[in-house]
């Protein structure tokens, strides 16, 4: 059983990854805003993810914190054609990582919604929240589309290799 | 918490003890991190151990704080991934109980929204509890589907909580909830029980503030078929809400839904059965007859072997006998079987009732019975006995030596303040209203300040004894008791005694020379007041300072009016001397002003809230003006109103202006308030008043009117006409009302009132000045006496046949209602089966002149009554005036 943190801005694809990452007939299409969080479980080989959805809008992200402690792993969803807020999602995740009650846990960044014409690649995207300063703990970074799924799994398959030597 | 919250845990706490238990006990505190860190590790059945705990906590007046309620909170929220119902539900109350602030709780929004579309019956119905609970306006719109939905789910438990969380999401959500009507209406239909019950409570919520949808509402559900017993509850409490701001229809026509209670009485629930019959003993002016059929099932109640129907029906009853004493004799062998009731509250409540239905003859028997418990009960319900005794004793005055008796004796007996004052009242009461118990009534109470540990209540005493003592025959006895008070009280009780002894000097010059040595020894008092009085009072005595009559000023100037007048002179120059002959002079004390039938009311001194008030279920409806009448300026140089009568209305049913009326008779006017209320939301009405037409009213002036602004869209203002009338003369006449205003008319598209209105008026129904407007109930201790004192020369005597009657008691009631007067000596109470009787009435005429009436009523064979009726008055006019009443009516 392992507890995992999803974290990131407003409408950067959160909730429609984890939907994705539910079996084909469980998935719905249909996603809206969250409003707090939800949870859901899902299962990756012999692993079960408990993945705890947080809202990203401003109202809430100050509540994150409150699950920091029982988190397992952190997965940091980007929207990589939101430039404009690029320094924002790394005011929110430095703060994130600084944060006491976060253990030192691995922390797979999705650049989603790589579709988007205007998305950035995930290097630009590593430099521009300054993810190369990150020292203290397993990190990478993976481009992904939260319609199709594409990319999921290779972050996800790195996440539970992490989490299987630890 | 940390403490008690140990101790309050131990019996909770399951055999297997964790370690971190263990570590808890070691702290001696519940750390609410241990709490959280249980809930990630731990099973389904420690989750649910550890909430339980904590909600007991609560549940035990233990607080959180906000760091502990935080955590507590999360770590709760921290369980939505485990699909267990019964943790489910400990974790949805936990949330409701312990919401650690607005911006928090708002986190479980979206956890609650999954749960509110699950396919358990349990999360939906709990999710939209909960979800009600923190939800605000946008959100609101956001889910309304869901809840319009929940409404009418197929499962009540789901359907009743979505018809809660309306209730509650009604105060700040209206407009979202009034969109959710079809649904309600919906499920009104609902086949359970409790659905059924909600629904109707929103349906009526939802039209709460607009009383003729209420009536609309009200008409179709008491024709439709409401199964639920407890929304026909829900239903005979609206129903009588209706009735009561209905007003009554003219003479002799039935009530409107009085049918629908009647029939309320023979359902098959008890609760319906009991709500139906309280509706009715409580409907405004219930008439004997309408009255019986309630009566009859709280009868069978009373028997019953449920304490709590024993218990509703002797204090509904009990409330019952304050106004229709008859009415509830006939179960007076019930109510004398639940003296010994095991419940004291019950036993209580009927010994009440039977004080106030009994008879002369069976005073004693029923005071020896309470005598035998009166130790078991508590405060609450001692005072009610007293005022219950003090009743019986103004009714009976030739019983008053064996209730006085009885009162001194409880006043030895232990108790607290508000019991022992309540008895020291009514023996003031008595002494005042009795002149026979005057004497023994001021023994009891010399004996009593003599172990008072009251100080409010022994310089009470000492005064009236200062007032009365030297009266009496004898008044030297009363000297050693007010005395010893000088030797042996506190400061403020000296002073009182100081004052009631020179009283006896300034008014028994036998006993001057005495009073003048024992005043002399408290002017060494250590206290500035008790000094100051001894040495003002021996002046007087020797005849300086204003002489012996100087001890007790006779200031016979209404007191409030002295107050006012005096602040107006210090806010002016004072050069001048004050002059007290400005002053209006003081009305004679109104006897028993309180209660609306002039009995003492109860509910002023009977303290906490387990019993019913027992004093006259209707208001005086002069008390219940006063304060309006005096807040307004133009009506303060009127004086003090006499008398103000019952609302009656001036307009149809179901127009677009309702308008009531209610005169206030003063010594030289009439003011007529009129409660205008404007129905229709397209319009403004400014600038209201009523003009009337005093044609057929020649001894009426028109003096002033004071309009009102604006006509309030279903609520009720006042505007006001005043005609002046000779100083306490008993003019009448009918008059003719138009009501007259400025209309604008509110454009639909914008919602503003147009800049320019019209003028337009509106005829009233006329109404009429009739003598008894001029008369009203007074108290009287001793008819007999009173009735000599007055001149026989203005005794005037008739006969009036009253036609067919169903019984005696009926001719009495309707006469007394129209009289409105006291019915004196309990004599309004008919003898079952009777075919003649006397009713004696007292009452004071506008200038607080007395008329007394006594009513010899008989029936024969074919039920027909006749009267005679002989009245005495202060003049022939008055007891003409009283014969007037009976001719008109
Ligand atoms: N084009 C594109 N759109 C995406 C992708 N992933 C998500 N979206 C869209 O982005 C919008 C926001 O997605 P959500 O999953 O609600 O975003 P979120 O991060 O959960 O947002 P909050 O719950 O408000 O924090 C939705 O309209 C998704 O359809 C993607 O890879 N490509
Ligand atoms: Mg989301």
């Amino acid at each position: 059983m392992v507890n995992v943190l999803v974290v990131g801005l407003d409408n950067s694809g959160k909730t429609t990854i984890i939907e994705r990452l539910k079996p084909r007939p469980k998935q719905s299409m249909e996603v809206a805003p969250t409003v707090g969080f939800n949870v859901e479980e899902v299962q990756k080989g012999a692993l079960t993810f408990t993945v705890f959805d947080m809202s990203g809008a401003g109202r809430y992200r100050t509540l994150w914190e409150q699950y920091y402690r029982e988190a397992d792993a952190v997965i940091f969803v980007v929207d990589s054609g939101d430039k404009l807020r690029m320094v924002v999602a790394r005011d929110e995740m430095e703060h994130m990582l600084a944060h006491p009650n976060l253990r030192k846990v691995p922390v797979v960044f999705f650049a989603n919604k790589k579709d988007l014409p205007i998305s950035l690649p995930p290097a630009e995207i590593a430099q521009a929240l300054g993810l190369n300063d990150i020292q203290d703990r397993p990190w990478n970074i993976f481009p992904s589309n939260g319609l199709t799924g594409e990319g999921l799994d290779r972050g996800m398959d790195w996440l539970a290799e992490r989490l299987g030597k630890a | 918490m940390a403490a008690t919250a140990q101790d309050s845990q131990a019996p909770l706490r399951g055999p297997e003890k964790k370690d971190e238990d263990r570590e808890d006990e070691s702290a001696n505190r519940c750390d609410s991190r241990t709490v959280s860190r249980q809930y990630e590790q731990h099973s389904v059945w420690s989750c649910l151990q550890v909430i339980t705990k904590l909600l007991y906590l609560l549940n035990q007046g233990e607080s959180f704080t906000k760091k502990e309620a935080a955590e507590v909170f999360f770590g709760v929220t921290k369980l939505f991934q485990k699909q267990d119902i019964n943790l489910r539900r400990m974790m949805y109350l936990c949330i409701k109980d312990i919401c650690p602030g607005a911006d928090e709780v708002i986190i479980v929004t979206s956890s609650l929204m999954k749960d509110m579309n699950s396919k358990t019956d349990l999360y939906r119905s709990n999710s939209v509890r909960v979800l009600s609970k923190i939800i605000d306006g946008q959100l609101l719109a956001q889910i309304e589907r869901y809840l319009k939905q929940a409404i009418v789910d197929k499962s009540p438990v789901v359907a009743s909580a979505a018809l809660v969380s309306a209730l509650h999401l009604l105060g700040n959500n209206a407009e979202i909830v009034k969109r959710w009507i079809n649904e309600v209406q919906e499920a009104a239909q609902n086949k359970n029980n409790m659905v059924q019950f909600h629904a109707v409570a929103l349906l009526h919520a939802l039209r709460a503030s607009d009383r003729l949808a209420i009536s609309k509402l009200v008409t179709s559900l008491t024709k439709a078929n409401v199964k639920s017993p407890l929304a026909q509850c829900l239903l005979v409490r609206y129903v009588a809400q209706v009735i009561q701001d209905s007003q009554p229809g003219p003479n002799g026509e039935q009530r409107p839904f009085y049918d629908f209670l009647e029939s309320c009485l023979r359902h098959k629930a008890e609760v319906v059965i009991f709500e139906a019959a309280r509706a009715i003993c409580n409907l405004r002016d219930v008439t004997a007859r309408e009255l019986t059929p309630a009566i009859t099932v709280l009868q069978l109640f009373l028997s019953s072997s449920k304490p709590v129907l024993r218990f509703a029906a002797v204090r509904t009853l009990n409330k019952v006998a304050m106004t229709h004493p008859l009415a509830v004799t006939h179960c007076n062998i019930d109510m004398e079987s639940l003296i010994s009731d095991q419940n004291r509250s019950i036993a209580t409540l009927a010994i009440t009732t039977l004080l106030k239905t009994g008879n002369e003859s069976s005073v004693e028997k029923l005071l020896k019975q309470i005598g035998s418990f009166m130790s078991d009960i508590a405060d609450d319900f001692k005072i009610v006995v007293v005022e219950a005794i003090r009743s019986l004793c103004l009714k009976f005055p030739t019983k008053q030596r064996a209730l006085m008796n009885f009162l001194s004796g409880v006043l030895r007996e232990e108790g607290g303040f508000e019991y022992k004052k309540a008895i020291v009242q009514s023996i003031l009461v008595l002494i005042q209203e009795i002149p026979d118990a005057k004497e023994t009534g001021l023994g009891h109470l010399c004996e009593f300040i003599e172990d008072c540990e009251f100080t409010y209540l022994s310089t009470q005493v000492l005064h009236l004894l200062g007032q009365e003592g030297p009266k009496t025959k004898e008044p030297s006895k009363y000297i050693r008791y007010i005395y010893n008070r000088i030797i042996l009280e506190n400061a403020t009780v000296r002073a009182a005694a100081v004052s009631a002894l020179a009283n006896f000097g300034a008014v028994c010059e036998a006993l001057r020379p005495r009073i003048i040595v024992l005043l002399r020894r408290a002017l060494s008092d250590n206290d500035d007041e008790v000094r100051d009085r001894a040495t003002l009072h021996l002046q007087q005595l020797e005849g300086k300072a204003g002489g012996p009559e100087a001890v007790q000023p006779r200031v016979d100037v209404n007191l409030t009016a002295l107050e006012k007048a005096l602040s107006d002179y210090l806010a002016g120059p004072t050069d001048k001397p004050f002059d007290i002959s400005v002053v209006p002079k003081a009305p004679p004390p109104l006897r028993g002003a309180a209660g609306g039938l002039g009995l003492p009311s109860a509910s002023t001194t009977s303290g906490g809230g387990a019993l019913p008030a027992t004093s006259a279920a209707r208001k005086d409806p002069t008390a219940e003006y006063a304060e309006l009448l005096r807040s307004i300026p133009q009506l303060a140089p009127l004086g003090e109103v006499f008398k103000s009568c019952e609302p009656f209305r001036l307009t149809e049913e179901d127009t677009e202006y309702a308008v009531f009326c209610i005169k206030h008779v003063y010594e030289g006017h009439i003011v007529f308030q009129f409660n205008c209320t404007n129905t229709i939301a397209e319009q403004v009405l400014e600038d209201v008043s009523v003009a009337m037409d005093l044609a057929d009213a020649g001894d009426f002036e028109e003096a002033f009117t004071i309009p009102l602004e604006t006509m309030p869209l279903n609520g009720v203002g006042q505007c006001f006409t005043v005609v002046t009338r000779q100083p306490g003369a008993i003019a009448t006449g009918k008059i003719v009302n138009i009501l007259k205003f400025k209309v604008k008319e509110i454009d639909p598209g914008t919602g503003e009132a147009e800049e320019e209105g019209y003028d337009d008026e509106y005829v009233l129904e006329d109404l009429e000045v009739t003598p008894a407007d001029y008369v009203k109930p007074t108290l009287l201790g001793n008819f007999r006496k009173a009735w000599e004192e007055l001149d026989p020369s203005t005794e005037k005597e008739d006969e009036y046949g009253l036609g067919q009657r169903e019984a005696l008691q009926d001719a009495v009631e309707a006469v007394i209602g129209i009289l409105g007067m006291q019915p004196c000596e309990g004599s309004e109470a008919v003898p079952p089966n009777a075919r003649s009787h006397t009713v004696l009435l007292a009452g004071i005429f506008v200038g607080y002149q007395q008329v007394l009436v006594r009513m010899s009523f008989g029936i024969d064979a074919g039920n027909n009554v006749a009267m005679k009726l002989v009245v005495r008055a202060e003049s022939l006019e008055l007891s003409e005036a009283i014969h007037q009443i009976i001719q008109d009516a």
